[in-house]
């Protein structure tokens, strides 16, 4: 292997009319790699700079003349900081994300599409989407492990009349599993079902949530400027081009204009981290008890009113936002409408029966409230953000003498 | 969104401990800062839990029901008052019989009457009637915390820091007083 690498310099260096003995490269070489374990590829540049400085070699004669800068179509782009000149169509103008950024987005050609990135102190003329161009004197680079094209100050643009085919396979993102998120910034595919929508917290938001796989459940965020399809909780998809991203120190998945969202049959198991507290319900919060949902997006209706979708005929669900406290800290549980209704023993529709009698939605909150705070209880689940998501909840039993005495022995140690 | 606001944790203070409580104070002087109870043994208390019996009530309101209530654990009584502004509270209020075991959340009030003495009460949020087991847990839960507590006493935790400059407080007076609560459950 060594015996190649330096017949490989040895021949470079002869063509261009240096004669350098081979032994003189094999031994600087193999001092490289077998006595210092310097990795090949530097093993390499560092003997040829070593020579080039040795025999006073101008650079410029050793390398290529770089000349003209290259042509080059998408699927060439393969490594960050060549300069090249490529014909491409604009396919997406994305919003600023920086005001430094003048314009941002992704354009393509018959063999793929590629991020680029218009710095506004280029002064270059503006893009228009749809359009095609010939660009030179462009930059290759990499952001966030995706190759991308910067423009900058030497650039040019010319627009052609030549339409261009745009294939829009992508390349790759990488797949992985929600337990495989650990850094923020990364286009990822993965697949996942979701598990909970939220009520609506900003306009800007489409949809929010919780999504999960087998190894756990992370938060997503759909912007509404995405314009993007509506996800159904319960029901599992394979989301493409989406981006990790960190907030308030937990991670959570971003969806964007160029992601991608496909329903799957497949119904994936959420897995996760099972959590046990037990305590004392002191609260119930608001929002709890007999509920309206909207009928589009599943959130909760206050007075009648879903937060995205205004006034709507909802549909009746049960649940309850528990309280727990143990005297140390407070544990936010909820439960769904099958454990609320296997806790109070009171069925969705008793619920809406009592409603009715009483003409007031409140009486099942009421009722709960009584028959549940102030005891003890163990709930178990999956803990996402502040809350139990409770799956299974039980009074706690009464204390036998026994154990009475046990921990009063304990104590008195 | 919620943001960072945190709910105040509901202490488990026995009645002998809550009694002897008189430092009352807010951390700022912001009017909508929560205002705390220190206790002997440095429990800074916002909101509390007790599961106790209802051993007296009555109506001491004049014109609107203003509910004044005795809730007993094993070491002395709390007084709670419940009027128009904790009206579910008050309702329950009026509508029990004594003796009856009751699950009391609420915020620890203090008064100071003409020759200085501050007694303590407590305004309730929530009043429910519960059973003998979660009053036993109560008991229990609260013996634990209680000596917590007063082990962390001689640590450098701030809240024990000024417990201990503001009652001096005898540390074995609160550490008995819990054994014995815990223990007044297997006589009974």
């Amino acid at each position: 292997m060594n015996k190649e690498i330096a017949k490989e310099i040895e021949e470079r260096f002869s063509q261009k009319g240096y004669n350098i003995p081979i032994s003189e490269i094999e031994s600087r070489l193999d001092k490289l790699l077998n006595e210092f374990k310097v990795p090949q590829e530097e093993a390499r540049r560092s003997v040829v700079n070593y020579f080039l400085k040795e025999y006073n070699i101008p650079r410029g004669d050793f390398f290529v003349q770089q000349g003209e800068t290259p042509t080059v179509k998408v699927s060439d782009i393969t490594s960050d900081g060549n300069w090249i000149n490529i014909s491409a169509k604009v396919v997406q103008l994305w919003d600023d994300t920086h005001e430094s950024i003048d314009q941002a987005g992704l354009m393509g050609d018959e063999t793929g599409t590629i991020k680029f990135n218009k710095w506004a102190k280029a002064e270059l003329p503006a893009l228009e989407e749809g359009k095609t161009y010939l660009f030179k004197n462009v930059v290759t680079d990499s952001y966030q492990e995706r190759l991308q094209i910067n423009f900058n100050r030497t650039s040019q643009i010319e627009e052609i009349t030549e339409d261009i085919e745009v294939n829009t396979q992508q390349a790759e993102a990488p797949t992985v599993k929600v337990s495989e998120i650990t850094t923020e910034g990364k286009w990822i595919n993965i697949s996942v079902k979701v598990a909970q929508l939220w009520d609506s917290t900003h306009e800007s938001i489409d949809q929010a949530g919780l999504m999960g796989d087998e190894t756990g459940t992370i938060k997503f965020i759909k912007w509404a400027k995405a314009e993007l399809p509506s996800l159904v909780e319960g029901k599992s998809y394979l989301l493409k081009n989406v981006v990790t991203d960190s907030f308030q120190e937990r991670f959570q998945i971003n969806f964007n204009r160029t992601s991608l969202i496909e329903e799957i049959t497949e119904d994936i198991e959420i897995g996760t981290l099972t959590v046990e507290f037990s305590g004392a319900m002191v609260d119930i919060q608001s929002g709890s008890g007999l509920i309206k949902r909207c009928p589009e997006c599943n959130r909760a209706l206050i007075k009648g009113v879903c937060g995205e979708h205004g006034k709507v005929e909802g549909s009746y669900d049960l649940r309850i936002k528990a309280v727990m406290d143990d005297g140390v800290c407070v544990q936010d549980s909820l439960l769904n409408r099958e454990i609320s209704e296997q806790l109070t023993g009171i069925t969705l529709d008793e619920a809406k029966q009592m409603a009715t009698e009483a003409l007031d939605q409140s009486v099942v909150l009421e009722m709960f409230k009584e028959k549940l705070l102030g005891k003890y209880y163990l709930v178990k689940g999956p803990k996402l953000d502040r809350s139990i998501l409770v799956e299974d909840i039980s009074l706690l039993p009464p204390l036998e003498l026994d154990q009475i005495d046990t921990i009063i022995a304990q104590m008195e140690v | 969104m919620a943001g960072q606001y945190t709910r105040e944790v509901a202490y488990r203070i026995f009645a002998q401990e809550f009694r002897d409580s008189n430092l009352s104070f807010k951390d700022s002087n912001d009017q909508y800062s929560p205002q705390y109870l220190l206790t002997p043994t440095g429990a800074k208390v916002n909101r509390m839990l007790i599961v106790g019996t209802l051993t007296e009530k009555e109506d001491i309101g004049n014109e609107a029901e203003y509910w004044r209530a005795r809730v007993v654990d094993p070491t002395g009584a709390f007084l709670i008052y419940a009027g128009q502004y904790q009206p579910e509270a008050a309702q329950v209020m009026a509508n029990i019989e004594a003796p009856q075991y009751l699950a009391v959340v609420g915020k620890p009030s203090t008064f100071q009457t003409e020759d200085g003495t501050i007694l303590t009460s407590v305004r309730p949020e929530s009043i429910h009637i519960v059973d003998a087991q979660t009053r036993d847990r109560w008991v229990v839960e609260t013996t634990q915390r209680t000596l917590e507590r007063v082990k962390d006493l001689n640590s450098d935790n701030p809240d024990a820091v000024r417990a201990k400059e503001h009652y001096n407080t005898d540390s074995s007076v609160y550490r008995q007083m819990a054994l014995a609560a815990l223990e007044s459950l297997n006589t009974e």
